[in-house]
C-alpha cells in the first residue's frame, strides 16, 4: 500500500499549490497515471477520500484520473504500438526487443481546479 | 456589500480557476533523494539500497559482507524496519555503526527518513568518514520500488525458497535495480527452483540487471557479489 504514502505527499503538494495561488478550496485534481507506473489507482482514491476530511482546504476535492497506455516505438523499424503486456515485449512488426517507451510510467498531478 | 472583498457589490465572490501543475506524484520524495545523493557524493560514501521480501536473507548478506569487507572499508548500516531494532544490533555485532529506522508502519523508507539516519549515523562517527553504505529496506518487494533513497545502486534479494516466478511477478522492483542476488541456493535440491528460468525473466525485464547466485552457508557467489561491490565503489570514487 505504497498508495497511502503517495496520497499523503500528494495532500502536502496540493496544500501547498493552493496557499501559493490564494485559493480557498480545491474542487478537483487531474492526475495522469501511467499503465506501467505500478500505481493502483483504485487504490490511491481510497486512501486520498480516507485522508482527506483532515484537511480542509481539499476535504472536498475530486480526484479524476487519465491512464496514460503503454506505448513502445521500436528502434529498428520504427513502429509504435501500444500493449497490455506490462512485462518485457516485442515489435509486432519486425520482432526487435529494442524498443523505446514513449509512454505508461507517468505518475503526475496534471492540474487542479480551485475557488479563490 | 460583499463580505469577501467590501467591494460595494451585492454578489458572490466564487470564482474557480485551472492551476497547470504538470509535475510528479512523488515530488517531495524525489527532491530529498536528490539531496541525498548530492550529500553522499560530497562525503564520499557510495549507497547501496538492498531490496527483499521479508526473510530473504538481506541482514545475513550485511553481515557476510562486513565481515569480509570492513577491514579495507568504513563501512555504516541503516536499518529499515515497521518496528523493533533487533537487525540493528544484529549489524553492531559485526563492529559497525548501525541506526535502525523504524517506520512505525509503513512498509518502506523514504528519502527523508533516510537523510535523519544518516544524520545520525554521521554523528555517532565522530567525524570519521564512510566509503560504503547499506541502506536495508523495509521487507517488502513492492513499495519500496516507488521510492528512491539518494542510492548509488539499488540491490534486489530474492531467496530460493520464494520461487523462481518472483521477477515477472514483481517487474517494478526488478527494473528499477542494478543487481539481483539470488539467495539461499544451497536449498536449491528442496525446492522446484529453476535457476536459469529466473535469469532469462530477470533479463528479459531488465537486460543490464547483474545475477548472482549466493548462499550464506556454504559461502557459494559471495566473492563475486564482494567483487561486484568494491568495483562499483571504485568507478564511483574514481568519478
Amino acid at each position: 500500500m505504497h498508495e497511502v504514502s503517495i496520497a499523503l505527499g500528494m495532500i502536502d503538494e496540493l496544500t501547498r499549490l493552493a496557499r501559493e495561488n490564494n485559493a480557498k478550496k480545491i474542487t478537483n485534481v487531474k492526475l495522469r497515471i501511467g499503465k506501467l507506473s505500478g500505481i493502483v489507482t483504485d487504490s490511491l482514491i481510497f486512501a486520498f477520500d480516507a485522508i482527506k476530511p483532515e484537511f480542509p482546504i481539499l476535504a472536498s476535492a475530486l480526484i479524476s484520473i487519465e491512464e496514460v497506455p503503454l506505448v513502445y516505438e521500436c528502434r529498428k523499424c520504427g513502429k509504435a504500438f501500444e500493449t497490455d503486456n506490462l512485462s518485457f515485449t516485442s515489435c509486432p512488426v519486425c520482432e526487435s526487443y529494442s524498443l523505446k517507451l514513449v509512454s505508461g510510467e507517468e505518475q503526475y498531478i496534471e492540474n487542479l481546479e480551485v475557488e479563490t | 456589500m460583499c463580505d469577501a472583498c467590501g467591494c460595494g457589490h451585492d454578489h458572490i465572490h466564487k470564482e474557480t480557476k485551472t492551476i497547470d501543475v504538470n509535475q510528479s506524484l512523488l515530488k517531495a520524495n524525489e527532491e530529498a533523494a536528490a539531496g541525498n545523493r548530492r550529500h553522499f557524493d560530497e562525503d564520499g560514501v557510495f549507497a547501496i539500497n538492498i531490496i527483499s521480501a521479508p526473510g530473504s536473507g538481506k541482514t545475513t548478506l550485511l553481515e557476510k559482507t562486513i565481515e569480509a569487507l570492513k577491514d579495507e572499508l568504513k563501512i555504516g548500516v541503516l536499518e529499515g524496519d515497521i518496528e523493533t531494532d533487533l537487525d540493528a544490533e544484529r549489524i553492531r555485532k559485526k563492529g559497525v555503526p548501525a541506526v535502525q529506522l523504524t517506520t512505525g508502519g509503513a512498509c518502506h523508507l523514504d528519502s527523508v527518513l533516510v537523510h535523519k539516519g544518516f544524520h545520525l549515523l554521521e554523528h555517532s562517527l565522530n567525524g570519521e568518514g564512510l566509503d560504503l553504505l547499506f541502506i536495508e529496506n523495509v521487507g517488502n518487494l513492492v513499495c519500496p520500488s516507488f521510492f528512491d533513497l539518494g542510492e548509488h545502486i539499488r540491490v534486489v534479494l530474492i531467496s530460493v525458497p520464494e520461487g523462481h516466478d518472483k521477477p515477472l511477478k514483481y517487474p517494478k522492483v526488478i527494473k528499477t535495480s542494478h543487481a539481483l542476488i539470488i539467495s539461499k541456493s544451497d536449498l536449491v535440491q528442496y525446492f522446484d527452483f529453476d535457476i536459469e528460468k529466473i535469469k532469462k525473466d530477470a533479463l528479459s525485464l531488465n537486460p543490464s540487471l547483474k545475477i548472482f547466485v549466493t548462499s550464506a552457508k556454504t559461502g557459494e557467489g559471495l566473492d563475486e557479489w564482494m567483487g561486484y561491490v568494491r568495483s562499483k565503489l571504485k568507478y564511483q570514487k574514481s568519478k
